[in-house]
């Protein structure tokens, strides 16, 4: 991708052996642990399986979630998006719904699910699903009129102009709006994780924290800050695949 | 999603109906009918304590985003203008912005305790980032000319930023102002969730823990509307502030 960025890594290097010299001179192991003893526990966690098994409990319900919210959002999103009557329909009600913050919906997905997989898979596909069905909507109206006609015109079924016209058409949309979700999908999992303590990464830290085992804590946020990093990264490189006539200045639209 | 509103008025219309009816109809612990919610809202929402709690909300939303805007345009100013700044604090804006931020909730409790001032930390800490990186694209479009142009004029410092920097990234700074808001108010529930007494994060999961389930149902949809008329004020404001551009609003980078 790009060159090796000296001057950044070196500050990430320096900032590191700052706080370790100010956490060691000052003593501020009740807040801090020093960055040493973070990286002892995260080598720890990884070894022994603690951290792995956790992140692997919340990748299952994540990738389980975000996979409805693609298929549930772009199927939907199409039909919506094919008509502009239906666009009409729906967008107030899309309009009232989406701006309701999702972390909101946890304590009523508790009494309707109780504390399992079902009640984080579905908050997850719901967190996901609004901004994949909103752009995959947007791509579809966008989508060139004159190819829809020209499909119309040489016999293609209504259904087939949805699949070979328009879901191309959006397809860019789509992808951006699968971006966006997959961070969303994360902070609400790992939410529900920490705050109904149902296992995962977001479970680990809660429990960390509340035992006051501060290395080990810091040593999850660490871990879920790479796991974030890397799902962007990944999504990003499977974007330029997947969509790659599309400039990289649309890539990051929406 | 603008277009014909009355379709999309009638449709609403169907739906809170056809909840009412179902509801009615198979009485569920979990759903209660829609008038009873509203009912309910219309009793609760008028009172003094429920007012106290939003009032604490909206305290904290507004600090936390007063904080979180403010670090984040300064910092992606200062990114976009500086490559030298651009190039050490790239590696570490990336990784914090792709940390979940729930994840610094625990961390904020150890460090910070359970009081405001944790929540607000919470809170700016989720805006800070999709400002900061809007910020930073937003000065990035200054073309290399203009830049060139104000380095032979010897335009520096204050002018160079409020006459440069600053008109060139204020519609991308606001339209990522507009995505931290909603990313604010989910942080605000989240803060709210771990050991407040008061705030609207409280006052559900209290619901929930009660089993007052259209109590919880009223939260929800006044989480929503507020949501909904914050981002409405919102895009007026936008309107007005940014009347000197051609209708090209600015897109959010996420």
């Amino acid at each position: 991708m790009k060159r090796a960025n000296l001057a950044g890594w070196l500050l990430c290097v320096f900032v590191t052996g700052l706080v370790e010299v100010c956490v060691r001179v000052f003593d501020l192991r009740d807040s801090v642990p020093a960055p040493s003893a973070t990286f002892r526990a995260l080598v720890k966690g990884l070894a022994s399986g603690a951290l792995t098994g956790a992140v692997g409990t919340t990748l299952e319900s994540y990738v389980e979630g975000l996979a409805l919210a693609i298929a549930a959002g772009v199927v939907v999103g199409v039909v919506i998006g094919s008509s502009r009557t239906l666009v009409d329909c729906t967008s107030i009600l899309i309009e009232f719904l989406r701006p309701i913050p999702v972390v909101a919906m946890i304590p009523l997905a508790i009494l309707f699910f109780g504390l399992g997989i079902p009640m984080r898979r579905s908050l997850i596909a719901y967190a996901a699903v609004w901004p994949i069905l909103v752009n995959t909507l947007y791509g579809v109206r966008g989508s060139d009129r004159m190819l829809d006609d020209v499909a119309r015109t040489s016999g293609v079924t209504r259904v087939g102009r949805l699949v070979r016209v328009a879901l191309p058409a959006a397809l860019p949309s789509i992808a951006a709006g699968v971006r966006v979700a997959a961070s969303i999908a994360l902070l609400v999992g790992v939410t529900t994780e920490f705050v109904t303590g149902t296992g995962g990464i977001g479970s680990y830290m809660e429990e960390q924290e509340s035992a006051f085992h501060l290395p080990q804590l810091y040593a999850a946020v660490v871990l879920v800050g790479v796991l974030g990093y890397a799902i962007n990264v990944g999504l990003r490189v499977a974007q330029q695949r997947v969509v790659f006539w599309v400039g990289d200045e649309r890539l990051a639209a929406r | 999603m603008s277009g014909r509103r009355l379709p999309g008025v009638l449709v609403l219309a169907a739906a809170l109906g056809i909840w009412e009816a179902l509801a009615r109809a198979r009485p569920s612990f979990l759903v209660p009918p829609a008038s009873a919610v509203f009912e309910r809202a219309g009793q609760v929402w008028p009172t003094r304590e429920f007012l106290a709690t939003v009032a604490a909300s909206l305290e904290r939303l507004a600090a936390g985003y007063t904080i979180g805007a403010a670090a984040g345009i300064a910092v992606g100013i200062l990114m976009g203008a500086s490559p030298a700044a651009r190039r050490s604090l790239e590696p570490l804006a990336e990784f914090l912005r792709a940390l979940p931020p729930i994840a610094i909730v625990p961390v904020a409790v150890v460090v910070l305790g359970l009081g405001n001032g944790m929540r607000i930390a919470v809170i700016a800490f989720g805006v800070c980032f999709p400002v900061l990186v809007n910020a930073w694209e937003g000065v990035r479009t200054v073309s290399p000319e203009a830049r060139d142009t104000a380095a032979m004029l010897h335009v520096r410092g204050r002018e160079l930023l409020y006459r440069f920097f600053l008109p060139a990234a204020l519609p991308s700074i606001v339209a990522g102002l507009r995505v931290a808001l909603s990313i604010g108010l989910v942080m605000l529930v989240i803060s709210e969730f771990v050991g407040s007494p008061d705030g609207l994060g409280h006052y559900i999961r209290f619901q929930q823990s009660q089993f007052n389930v259209p109590e919880l149902y009223g939260g929800i949809l006044f989480l929503g509307l507020l949501g909904y008329v914050l981002n409405t004020l919102f895009l007026v404001a936008e309107r007005r502030l940014l009347a000197w551009q051609d209708g090209a609003a600015g897109e959010p980078v996420r």
